[in-house]
């Protein structure tokens, strides 16, 4: 079998590619970054490979040098280097380093269909000539050219040609082709080409340095003498000059197969996306607009629509089990189990398809990056970066998505800090308890549920804060991002995504939440005796016990709340089926409170995310230690907060 | 003292002389294309006056006043 590697600039397509040559739908997005680990899939018999989106082969941010391990270690049959052709001039500097690495190579100009809009014509010909690398124009996500990609794919595998290596100004080849005639260089891993080696001597590559065995001493000297020449010709360091060579080289090829004309701007929408004042109150007007649409139009509809539903079929099972004598476990499991239990995380369907289908628009659209830019000043000031608020905003549909696209920020700390604040922000699972609560202790009080959200902000910025007050480096550090060009969300994509995210909420009911509302069930029917008893006699409340006095202080100490909490930890859907199954959700007044009811929704805010979110945290932060603090944090935090909200609640009402 | 990136207002354009970085962020900006001689245009401030948009090689970026700064220009 022979191995595709994907590569290509951050944002290029690579993913939307990936896509439509595998039929699968892995996470798109348009900012710089979405892919941030390598993706494997199947075309036409052929492993194909997507690689994080890199702008250079350096030694320094991660992604990149996963990409170069992959390549180097590896050896793909075929690098597909995917070029955004609205963005010739830097794609080829990327070009020019994969051209180096002895593979054969495939150019792929990608967003064709954009081209004309740009005013850009470009020689495919002349391109692939003074590459010496075939190029396939498509439009991947408009699904063009694909079937002329995969023709060529196969070609060239089968004839393994080479690209042509960039040719720097003679200066600097003297030194590469005298480096290269060493002996030394022969003890290179084998695959590897000597010329691209000879340049990252010059550059004194610490990846590559560590992987060689020591050079003799007068290679070394030599070396040294070369690098010390250079410096002083272009006034400039090696790694420098090489760098400015390369980009020359990519100005040369651009220049030759591109006409650009100048194209007249239309409208734009950074005009007020980015504006200086209208920019804020627009971002969070579109996020309020998200969130009415979602929960207050479409759910406050059909929610109370699928709990009649519900409601009535778990009637409906009784009846006809009574009628036909069905032993009451049965009836009792589908009915009181299943049934309640599914059915109260179903009900949400309909409202988190509208919130991830609203989403998926916010992501493809280009407009994330620009949150970013207008949100970092004010994020920095909380230690973190304006890209801390990508996550955020992604953490209100997924929080395992959320903190898997922190992984772009530059910086260890922020990046840290951004994956123990990003659970903060409720996301669609919590939704039900919140809805759930709502309805039943404040009906018609609209203005809580955003409160809910504001107290999630509060609790980023508090941690924040705090963070930053502990931080005795108060180092500054990069914050380079590109903004991509705003783009129609391809309806393919939209989609996609959406689908998958709603069929992963209703997958979860029918697995995780069916089974878990059976045990409960069970255990909430019997006693440790195996005895079918009243649920206050059960092992679960006998379970539940255990826990419950912790959480009296906050309210809510009866064993029904803590079981339900401790499913949660499973998937946080589980609370809300775990409720109905042990309290029943038209019953929660007999237990809860306006108040208690108050500090549960903000414990279940704020405590530690479910497991499938903490493992994700654990990938992140890489530590066992660091994860066991932030877990921490986040339920201390809650206990706190939950405990504040109750006594606020408790004095002032 | 010569001129750096974060000095341009909205709509002035300049040439990239140099970049004064530690190896990190020098590779990090050249690898974007900041490279001598290369024309940069700053296009827009954030609404709290940093960070700032600017485009280079035909592409727009985004980047703090703190790493502009370190962008000399001519």
């Amino acid at each position: 079998m022979q191995t595709l590697a994907l590569i290509g600039n951050p944002n290029c397509g690579k993913t939307t590619l990936f896509n439509l040559l595998t039929g699968t739908s892995a996470y798109v997005g348009n900012w710089p970054g979405v892919t941030v680990e390598k993706k494997e899939g199947m075309t036409n018999g052929h492993r194909i490979l997507d690689l994080p989106g890199i702008y250079s082969l350096s030694p320094y941010s991660p992604e990149e040098k996963l990409s170069r391990r992959y390549i180097l270690d590896e050896q793909p049959d075929l690098i597909i280097d995917v070029i955004d052709a609205t963005n010739l001039e830097r794609s080829l500097y990327l070009t020019n380093q994969l051209a180096e690495l002895g593979r054969p190579l495939l150019l792929v100009l990608n967003m064709e269909d954009l081209l004309e809009k740009e005013g850009i014509t470009i020689d495919a010909k002349r391109l692939s000539q003074m590459t010496g690398a075939p190029v396939v124009q498509i439009s991947a996500s408009k699904g063009t050219g694909i079937e002329a990609l995969q023709a060529q794919i196969e070609k060239s595998l089968s004839e393994k040609k080479l690209p042509l290596c960039p040719l720097f100004s003679n200066f600097v080849e003297r030194y590469i082709s005298e480096i290269i005639g060493d002996d030394y260089l022969h003890q290179i891993p084998k695959g590897r080409q000597m010329r691209w080696a000879a340049i990252k001597l010059i550059e004194a590559d610490e990846l590559f340095l560590s992987s060689m065995p020591a050079p003799p001493p007068a290679f070394k000297t030599y070396i040294e003498k070369a690098r010390k020449e250079l410096e002083a010709h272009f006034e400039d360091d090696p790694e420098a000059i090489i760098i400015d060579q390369r980009y020359k080289v990519a100005e040369h090829i651009a220049k030759d197969c591109q006409i650009k004309k100048k194209t007249k701007k239309g409208f734009e929408f950074d005009s007020i996306a980015t504006h200086r004042f209208a920019a804020i109150p627009l971002f969070l007007a579109i996020m309020a607009g998200v969130f009415y649409l979602s929960i207050g139009l479409v759910g406050g509809y059909t929610t109370p629509l699928l709990e009649e539903l519900f409601a009535f079929l778990g009637e409906q099972v009784h009846l006809i089990a009574d009628r036909f004598g069905v032993f009451p476990l049965l009836s009792g499991i589908l009915a009181d189990g299943i049934i309640a239990g599914v059915g109260a995380v179903l009900t949400f369907v309909p409202q988190l398809f509208v919130l991830f289908l609203l989403l998926s628009i916010l992501e493809d659209c280009g407009y994330m990056a620009r949150i970013a830019f207008i949100m970092d000043r004010m994020m920095r000031t909380l230690g973190l970066s304006g890209k801390s608020i990508i996550p955020l905003v992604i953490g209100t549909g997924c929080t395992v998505p959320a903190i898997m696209s922190s992984r772009t920020i530059e910086h260890q700390k922020q990046r840290e800090l951004t994956v123990i604040v990003t659970p903060f922000i409720p996301c669609g699972a919590k939704m039900p308890v919140f809805a759930l609560m709502l309805t039943y202790f404040f009906p018609g009080k609209w203005f809580i549920a955003p409160m809910i959200y504001l107290l999630g902000i509060v609790a980023v910025v508090v941690t924040g804060l705090l963070a930053r007050a502990l931080d005795r480096h108060k180092e500054t550090n990069a914050f380079i991002l590109e903004l991509p060009r705003y783009q129609l969300p391809s309806p393919r994509n939209t989609w996609l995504q959406t689908r998958e995210r709603t069929l992963g909420f209703i997958q979860k009911a029918g697995t995780i939440i069916l089974l878990s509302s059976v045990i409960i069930y069970l255990l909430s029917s019997y006693s440790f005796t195996l005895q079918a008893v009243d649920a206050e006699q059960s092992m679960l409340a006998m379970l539940g016990k255990l826990i419950a006095p912790i959480f009296a202080p906050l309210g809510f100490g009866f064993w029904q709340a803590s079981v339900a909490l401790l499913t949660g930890i499973a998937a946080k859907e589980s609370i809300v089926s775990t409720l109905s199954v042990t309290i029943g959700t038209a019953n929660l007044g007999a237990l809860f409170t306006s108040d208690s009811a108050l500090s549960y929704m903000t414990f279940i805010l704020l405590s530690s995310p479910c497991i499938a979110a903490i493992s994700a945290m654990f990938k992140e932060l890489g530590s066992k230690r660091k994860l066991l603090y932030a877990v921490l944090w986040q339920t201390g935090f809650a206990y706190l907060a939950a405990l504040l909200v109750r006594l606020i609640v408790l004095l002032t009402l | 003292m010569h001129m750096t990136m974060d000095e341009l207002t909205v709509g002035q354009t300049g040439a990239v002389k140099a970049i004064n970085a530690p190896k990190q962020l020098k590779r990090r900006l050249m690898d974007m294309g900041f490279t001598k001689g290369v024309g940069v245009e700053v296009v827009k401030m954030a609404p709290m006056g940093d960070p700032m948009e600017v485009t280079v090689r035909g592409y727009h970026l985004c980047l703090r006043k703190a790493e502009a700064s370190v962008i000399e220009l001519r």
